[in-house]
């Protein structure tokens, strides 16, 4: 059998165009399953659960709910009167331990004194029972051991004297002790007082705010979220597949839902753990195995980090955290030709 | 060419907008081949249309999206 040269061209012709539809259709396949982009990023930021360090009665609710605030800016006050009431009994508290304090001054004063008398009394019954002892002669032996035990007793009255000097030196240090007790009481009050306003902590937005006048705010119940505006962060949600082809430090292109927005990110780190979803606890402790399809697997979601750079939001632009975006992280050759350039 | 595209208020892949360009491509390649008579070089016509549509669409796909 001959083959025909008409055959043969025909058969090399389709041959090639398959082959070479082999290639490209492989790798755009390759290229859609694995280049690094997703549709499943969520906004995200930090919220500060605001809750007041004292309990009272909101009296006053100056902030309003999605209002934007500044650090420092109050955005509730509980009825302070109680806490001033507080702070004017510390300061009478400290008025009357510093006056006691003052009293046990006196009195360490008054008992050095009296010390310092018996003192003199002990010197001199000492000298005259001295002098009695020489002159034995002419003294009767029974006066002599009347200034000799006179001496004595005027010693021990000299100790007992000198006791209570202790004594009043330890209770002037107690009294000072209270002095600084009462002043603590004092700072703490203020202190109380003070926080009856609470502020915010950080620049950012007022969210879900329930607090009315009247409510009552207890100690560490947060009351309302205060959002961050300056820690507006994205997680996209990238297949695992993905997750070769992105580093720490690559750019990012980040399409918002909302109006197709364009912001411009970089990658800053990427999760190292999810949960395991096919294997809960299951009843009686024991492990419970989700049975899977042999063939069919699906890519788990890794959270990846991105930082929004904030340049590149448009003015009029509104971020919400859980707000969806798309997110497409350029190429490296992308990353290196940026890098070419400022040379 | 961006990644999704909202089509009447539904996202979809930037990537079927392709494909359906490809297809009208593939369209006016098989009329104009089928016109002057090329098929006669071609060993088997429906696998010949198959082959061409995924060199198109590999083609415009990997260009496309970089």
């Amino acid at each position: 059998m001959k083959i025909q040269p008409q055959a043969l061209l025909r058969f090399s012709i389709t041959a090639v165009v398959v082959i070479v539809a082999l290639v490209l259709g492989h790798a755009l396949w390759r290229h859609y399953m694995y280049s690094p982009w997703t549709r499943d990023g969520r906004i995200r930021a930090e919220v500060i659960r605001i809750a007041p360090d004292i309990s009272g009665l909101v009296t006053r609710v100056p902030a309003l709910d999605n209002q934007e605030v500044k650090k420092g800016d109050v955005l509730f006050e509980i009825d302070p009167e109680r806490f001033r009431i507080a702070l004017q009994q510390a300061e009478a508290n400290l008025a009357a331990a510093k006056a006691s304090a003052k009293a046990a001054g006196a009195n360490v004063d008054a008992v050095l004194a009296s010390a310092n008398a018996r003192r003199a009394e002990y010197d001199m019954r000492q000298d005259q029972a001295k002098r009695r002892q020489e002159l034995a002669d002419v003294v009767p032996k029974e006066e002599r051991t009347d200034a000799k035990s006179s001496a004595d007793t005027a010693l021990a009255i000299w100790q007992q004297a000198q006791a209570s000097g202790h004594q009043a030196g330890a209770a002037r240090e107690q009294a000072e002790a209270a002095v600084v007790q009462a002043q603590v009481a004092v700072d703490r009050a203020k202190l109380d007082l003070e926080r009856t306003e609470v502020r915010a902590p950080v620049d950012g937005y007022v969210t879900n705010l329930d607090v009315r006048v009247g409510d009552y705010a207890a100690t560490g119940s947060p009351r309302l979220a205060l959002i961050d505006r300056h820690s507006y962060y994205i997680y996209g949600y990238f297949e695992e597949t993905k997750l070769p082809h992105l580093r720490v430090g690559d750019p990012v292109q980040i399409r918002l839902m909302s109006g197709g927005t364009e912001l411009k990110g970089r990658i800053t780190g990427v999760a190292r753990g999810i949960t395991d979803r096919d294997n809960p606890t299951g009843r009686d402790l024991l492990a419970d195995v989700n049975p899977t399809f042999n063939w069919v697997r699906l890519a788990q979601r890794v959270p990846v980090r991105i930082q929004i750079d904030e340049d590149s939001v448009p003015k009029g632009v509104i971020l919400a955290a859980g707000m969806t975006a798309s997110i497409d992280v350029q190429p490296r050759r992308v990353l290196d030709k940026e890098r070419e350039q400022p040379q | 060419m961006p990644l999704e595209i909202a089509l009447g208020d539904a996202l979809v892949p930037g990537m079927l907008l392709v494909y359906l360009g490809c297809l009208l491509v593939l369209w006016a390649v098989d009329t104009i081949v089928g016109r002057y008579g090329l098929y006669r070089y071609v060993w088997h016509p429906s696998l010949f249309r198959v082959a061409v549509f995924f060199v198109l669409f590999g083609a415009a796909g990997l260009l496309l999206y970089p």
